[in-house]
């Protein structure tokens, strides 16, 4: 096994004790227990960066690091962990724990942390058990051997994560529940700012992917279903966006909004790759 | 995206003197109609991907009834995308997209000069207000760092900052329109086809896509010069290259390796590298004589009659085999060479010995040719989209009005789009200026 999962997995574990340090947050009411759950969630992320950064090591083959006796390099040179299913859950997993960290003051909500830190348990560990997920380092076929592959992903992700925390924002306003849920208020606020931090991120997403696919593919835009989706995806936080500063929607229509809009993440992530096929089916194997 | 609500009735304004035209075109300009043409555009995208589109009718009938595909083909939901329906809720959407912009910017540019203060009743209502007792306004204003003043009264001040957040909403809605005049001039003006290219073969034509049997002249020839395929030991293709020459009435103008993600360009007219095919050679030894065939090709002589019918890259791991078809008196009978397997590879076939000796694969390059003109104005949209977007997520406008009263100066603030972050800067200009008494 290589030393990639041996750290992943003890993230993994990591994952599972920010879920535990929450509860025993919610039972002791102690600002104490939240304090130590933002300290292991920076120890969880940075060693979840390492993690990654292993795997990327790894992916080049051992001739690499002695280029000078130009030896052939059967799998090719390494990759940013990043191209195929496995991988993007694991980044999946990180961009929801990235923004958590970036909107540490804004969110100021842990049954929402704890929730969100849950989907990346879920994600790291449907990556890690799931015996239908490949867990192998694939080299790159051509059309991903491409610079534009890190600026794409990256952009992509962070905004389904962002929009994962606006759901959960929208899945709490519905329950309209009391005690450790925030006020509705809070949530309506917390939902905005999520939007407004994956609204551009989508839209940088897809102008990345449309440019790529430009000098790949030889169009822009090919409607290929995960195209398409993407941007369904777009349309559905544009309206929120309008209907919310525009026309001055509140409360459950928002709140529905939100969840209608991350369900077309979801099938934009996953239903695409694994219902309908496509140019973009690098994500299912 | 401002706190203005759509077409909002101006007082006094009774709406049965609105002439016809203009509540048409406050309709189309309102973000009511946005609201209802986007999701109709939403859901036609999410037809266009659940039913197949552009695909053979063999293909729809393998999956829908003859009555299905007539409906589908009539409705045009087999190619939504470029279906006129489609087209007509894309312009709505322009339509919408222009007029509400039109009306939002002349609204924001006439109050972008006058902003009055409201009085004291107004302000002490707002969500961040506090008061300074014993100060007088000029001092005050004068503390507000960053923020610009925006109307100067007697009896007070209104501040501003983060105006440029305001206009970058009017970026983005404007670039949304130059990528799809973009789009239309590609549509228009632009084509896209596909050519194969053996090793040596040059061609001026490539075939539509979509279209079968169209093709289209591309003013120059294109030669494939070389191409090479390199596999991973996986078996997964590791990098495809074609040696490409741009041959201009006959004069060779440009040369150049064409791979995935490394197109060329020649006059506007885009060669990308897409896939590869393979067509492979096959050489036998037949009655001691060299000969070679292609899959389909007949070979016919001393009363031999053969015909390679079948080729498979392996056959339950014994390598290549490649199946013969023949003619021995009446009958058509078939046999199995397999090049790997020396005693499989040899045959007597009605007495003349066959023999399999080699397969040669020469691959073959699938081009991709498109001429976009318009795709210029599409990354200047996308330049334009991306200030807009940043300018309009990562700043923020508020507004400062500082009133005069009897008992100090009364200090509101406002904004619109980011209540959380300038709660807290308002709170820190609170705490400043009540520690500077």
């Amino acid at each position: 096994m290589e030393i990639s999962s041996k750290i992943l997995g003890v993230v993994t574990l990591l994952y599972l004790s920010l879920f535990f340090i929450h509860l025993l947050y919610f039972a002791t009411k102690k600002e104490g227990a939240l304090k130590i759950g933002w300290l292991v969630l920076y120890v969880t992320f940075g060693l979840h960066s390492v993690g990654m950064i292993a795997r990327w090591v790894e992916s080049y083959s051992p001739w690499t690091w002695m280029s000078w006796l130009s030896l052939p390099q059967p799998n090719g040179p390494g990759h940013a962990p990043l191209s195929n299913y496995y991988e993007s859950l694991i980044f999946f997993a990180w961009c929801i724990a990235l923004i958590l960290i970036i909107m540490r003051k804004k969110l100021n909500a842990p049954v929402i942390s704890m929730c969100a830190l849950l989907g990346a348990l879920f994600f790291i560990g449907l990556a890690s058990l799931s015996p239908s997920v490949d867990r192998r380092i694939q080299p790159l076929i051509p059309a991903l051997q491409s610079n534009w592959l890190h600026v794409h992903v990256f952009t992509c992700f962070i905004a389904y994560a962002s929009f994962a925390i606006s759901f959960l924002c929208g899945l709490f306003y519905l329950v309209k529940g009391r005690g450790i849920i925030p006020t509705a208020e809070r949530l309506e606020e917390i939902n905005y700012q999520s939007v407004m931090v994956g609204f551009p991120m989508l839209s940088a997403g897809i102008l990345t992917g449309a440019v790529w696919a430009h000098y790949a593919w030889g169009s822009y835009w090919t409607w290929d279903p995960k195209e398409t989706w993407s941007l369904i995806t777009w349309i559905v936080y544009a309206l929120f966006l309008h209907a919310r500063f525009a026309r001055g929607w509140k409360g459950t229509k928002i709140a529905v909004l939100s969840i209608v809009g991350f369900g077309s993440v979801i099938f934009t992530y996953f239903g695409v790759n694994f219902v309908l096929s496509g140019l973009h089916s690098y994500g299912a194997s | 995206m401002s706190v203005i609500k759509s077409n909002p009735p101006a007082k006094g304004e009774t709406l049965s003197r609105v002439p016809a035209t203009d509540s048409i075109y406050r309709f189309l300009s309102s973000v009511r109609f946005t609201m209802l043409v986007l999701p109709f555009i939403a859901a036609s995208c999410v037809l266009g991907t659940l039913v197949k589109q552009q695909a053979t009718p063999e293909e729809y009938l393998a999956q829908f009834s003859d009555s299905t595909y007539a409906i589908l083909r009539f409705l045009r939901i087999t190619d939504v995308f470029h279906a006129p329906w489609f087209l007509l809720l894309i312009g709505l959407f322009v339509v919408n997209l222009v007029f509400c912009t039109i009306d939002r910017l002349s609204l924001l540019l006439r109050s972008a000069g006058e902003k009055k203060l409201p009085n004291e009743k107004t302000l002490s209502a707002m969500s961040q207000t506090f008061l300074l007792p014993g100060k007088r306004v000029e001092d005050v204003a004068r503390l507000f760092r960053g923020y610009k003043r925006a109307g100067v009264y007697d009896n007070g001040q209104v501040l501003e900052k983060g105006g440029i957040a305001r206009y970058g909403i009017y970026v983005i809605h404007g670039s949304i329109i130059v990528i799809l005049a973009g789009s239309l001039i590609g549509l228009i003006a632009g084509f896209r086809g596909s050519l194969t290219l053996a090793k040596g073969e040059m061609r001026d034509a490539v075939l539509k896509r979509g279209a079968a049997q169209a093709t289209i002249p591309l003013g120059f020839a294109i030669r494939c010069d070389d191409f090479k395929v390199a596999f991973y030991p996986s078996g997964e293709p590791k990098d495809y290259v074609s040696r490409i020459a741009v041959i201009d009435h006959g004069h060779p103008v440009k040369e150049a390796e064409v791979r995935v993600n490394h197109p060329l360009t020649y006059k506007g007219t885009s060669i990308y590298q897409a896939s590869y095919g393979s067509n492979p050679v096959f050489r036998f030894s037949v009655a001691g004589k060299e000969v070679s065939l292609i899959q389909g090709s007949v070979y016919k002589e001393d009363g031999l009659t053969m015909m390679v019918m079948r080729f498979e890259k392996s056959i339950h791991n014994f390598g290549p085999g490649v199946q013969i078809a023949y003619v021995e008196g009446k009958e058509s009978k078939a046999s199995w060479f397999l090049k790997d397997v020396p005693r499989l590879r040899e045959k007597e076939i009605m007495g003349v010995p066959v023999r399999l000796d080699d397969v040669r694969e020469d691959f073959f390059t699938g081009l991709e040719i498109a001429h976009d003109p318009g795709v210029w104005v599409v990354w200047v949209g996308f330049a334009m989209i991306l200030c807009g977007l940043f300018v309009n997520f990562f700043f923020y406008y508020r507004r400062v009005y500082l009133l005069q009263t009897s008992s100090g100066v009364l200090v509101a603030g406002v904004s619109p789009r980011n209540k959380d972050a300038f709660k807290q800067e308002f709170e820190k200009w609170r705490d400043r200026l009540n520690g500077n008494k």
